[in-house]
């Protein structure tokens, strides 16, 4: 009942008559919603089965990539370009899973890592490919049914539509057999697999669910700003994506659209103001304030992180 | 082939041979920091590369703006580092040692990030330089020049120091008390405090001169390449722990070989095979010996830990 209302309001919201100001308004709940589907890719690792994905951006990448260079100059519609990109994250997380499941905690942490990293690295290199450090741009929308979605209110749809299913997925997931299984693994792998949980198969299921989840929202991303760039996937945005499942507490559905709501504001009300102060700074010639503190909202992660771990390692919501 | 084309050949061996050594032992210098903290801790040290950051721009702060010289700004940020490792373990890592693995992990990477902004803040992002006047005039002559190839007096000290340094922790571990209490604690931790060695105090140790020497890479770094900025600690970080895996984590001696191993792979895979995928070099190291010989070279193959 109080789900249907809440995505009754949420279908409404575009229509919102409150003028110019509502595209802004849209853009930041597209934004919003964007990182609650990859949160909810990433919790399936870190929440679900308790391994540090610090390489998840690398997905993200892939996905952008795979629909750029799909459907960004040709006409494919885009329900086969999302399945082509859910399936190509899914190759990935499979093929990044084979060296690092038998690996523990903080190797896997790493690995990840470098996994993304060599993703980035290819993107910026392979030249004929990816364009490189050029970036592709002038992406064309997503085409359904012989028409091209560009307006914003359309994306802010198309990403409801895809927060939705993720939603859905994973709430079905979570009391299945399956979501038992891998909190079973996450609690004790050992135990786990004395009780006779096959946990290679369940941790594999993991990492292709997550990374298909990842590709997913690259894809949308790459269509929404018509962009694609090795710049915008850099390991900051693994790590906003981690915040957001910690703020939340890892593991459930509810936490991470707390996280979401808490934090991707929080940034850009930060960077707005950061922004501010470094202009202010310019014109009133204090030289202390370097005009690069835009950048530095990230430093407000790190202290969450570091603070959220001592006081509530669980999240603000349990 | 004749004979100039021989020497050509050669050279350049020789010319990345010298530049994979002098990259080599300052990873080797940074990996022993991982490796000892995770010798004693089972963690890794996440912090580790800001911590050799730190270093290169406290030093770089005192050289240019303060005026000091040179090899008294080193020791000064060799101080103010082991004293930060110290700091560190004391406000990040110590509240969560009997936390989940993952709960300490995530705070190690959360001091990472919000050392490498500050350092932004206060520095900005563009990179940074010594100023050439202010270093010792030495590093920047020769050593010697045998046809093509130049090795500078800045290489030999980057490498004789190394060596001395490991040769110090060496004697530290094997031969002292703190040394001993601290193999003791990587062995079985609660035993050792059991057996009445102050747990706090060895950790705390082992931070400070996991840091000292991560700091004397950074200041080395630095001066090496001539370029200071607040990101490099992430990259350098990676690649050194890459090394520690490649010799076998919590292993001091496979530390320092790996660290070699890497530098001088880094340095022919630039020279020899692709220059743009450098920074790659390491990961495909990393992730192939977890695949192969997750042990590493030199660590002894353990039950799996959590």
């Amino acid at each position: 009942m109080t789900r249907g209302l809440i995505l009754l309001v949420l279908l409404l919201i575009p229509w919102i008559p409150i003028g110019d100001p509502i595209h802004y308004v849209l853009r930041l709940a597209t934004m919003l919603m964007l990182y609650m589907v990859l949160a909810l890719g990433l919790n399936v690792v870190t929440g679900f089965i308790g391994y540090l994905d610090l390489g998840y951006v690398g997905f993200y990448a892939i996905g952008a990539y795979t629909s750029a260079l799909l459907s960004g100059y040709n006409d494919i519609p885009y329900l086969i370009v999302f399945f082509v990109v859910i399936l190509h994250g899914c190759l990935w997380g499979i093929l990044r899973g084979i060296p690092t499941l038998g690996l523990t905690g903080d190797y896997f942490a790493i690995v990840t890592f470098g996994f993304s990293e060599l993703i980035v690295l290819i993107i910026r290199n392979e030249v004929w490919l990816t364009r490189g450090p050029m970036g592709i741009t002038g992406i064309k929308g997503p085409s359904m049914f012989g028409y091209t979605l560009s307006r914003d209110w359309e994306f802010f749809y198309l990403i409801l539509f895809i927060l939705t299913l993720a939603i859905v997925i994973i709430k079905r997931m979570e009391n299945s057999r399956i979501g038992r299984a891998m909190a079973a693994i996450r609690d004790d792998e050992v135990a786990a697999e004395a009780c006779g949980i096959d946990a290679r198969r369940y941790k594999m299921l993991a990492f292709a669910l997550s990374a298909s989840f990842g590709a997913a929202a690259g894809s949308f991303y790459a269509h929404w700003l018509g962009v694609a760039h090795p710049d915008m996937f850099h390991f900051w945005e693994s790590i906003l994506i981690l915040c957001i499942i910690i703020i939340g507490g890892m593991g459930s559905v509810s936490g991470i659209i707390l996280g979401a709501l808490v934090l991707i504001p929080t940034t850009e009300l930060l960077r707005a103001a950061l922004l501010a102060l470094s202009q202010w700074g310019t014109s009133a010639g204090i030289t202390f304030i370097s005009p690069d503190i835009v950048n530095a909202r990230y430093l407000i992660f790190g202290i969450i992180l570091v603070l959220m771990m001592r006081l509530r390692p669980d999240g603000l919501k349990r | 082939m004749n004979w100039q084309e021989v020497l050509d050949r050669s050279s350049l061996f020789l010319l990345q041979l010298t530049n994979g050594l002098t990259l080599g032992s300052i990873y080797a210098l940074i990996a022993v920091g991982y490796t000892m903290v995770y010798g004693v801790l089972e963690l890794i040290n996440f912090a580790h590369g800001e911590v050799y950051m730190m270093g290169a721009f406290i030093a770089y702060h005192l050289v240019s703006v303060y005026d000091v010289p040179f090899f008294a700004a080193f020791a000064i940020a060799l101080v103010i580092c082991s004293a930060f490792g110290i700091f560190l373990e004391y406000f990040a890592y110590r509240p969560l040692r009997d936390a989940r693995r993952l709960v300490a992990l995530i705070s190690a990477i959360g001091m990472s990030i919000f050392l490498q902004n500050l350092a932004l803040i206060i520095w900005g992002a563009q990179q940074k330089s010594f100023p050439y006047k202010k270093l010792p005039s030495l590093f920047s002559s020769m050593a010697f020049t045998l046809g093509d190839i130049n090795l500078s007096y800045l290489q030999v000290f980057i490498f004789l120091l190394s060596v001395v340094l490991m040769f110090v922790l060496h004697y530290i571990i094997r031969h002292t008390k703190t040394g001993m209490a601290m193999r003791a604690i990587a062995q079985d931790a609660k035993a050792a405090s059991l057996m009445g060695i102050n747990l706090n105090r060895v950790i705390s140790f082992t931070f400070a001169a996991g840091s000292f020497l991560g700091a004397v890479a950074g200041v080395l770094v630095g001066v090496y390449y001539n370029a200071i900025w607040p990101t490099m600690g992430y990259m350098a970080g990676i690649k050194a722990f890459a090394a520690a895996v490649l010799g076998g984590i919590g292993s001091v001696p496979g530390a320092i070989l790996g660290g070699t191993i890497l530098g001088v792979a880094e340095a022919f895979g630039a020279g020899y095979i692709s220059s743009a995928y450098r920074d790659g070099i390491a990961y495909a190291i990393m992730i192939l010996v977890l695949i192969f010989k997750p042990a590493g070279l030199l660590g002894k193959s353990v039950v799996q830990r959590r």
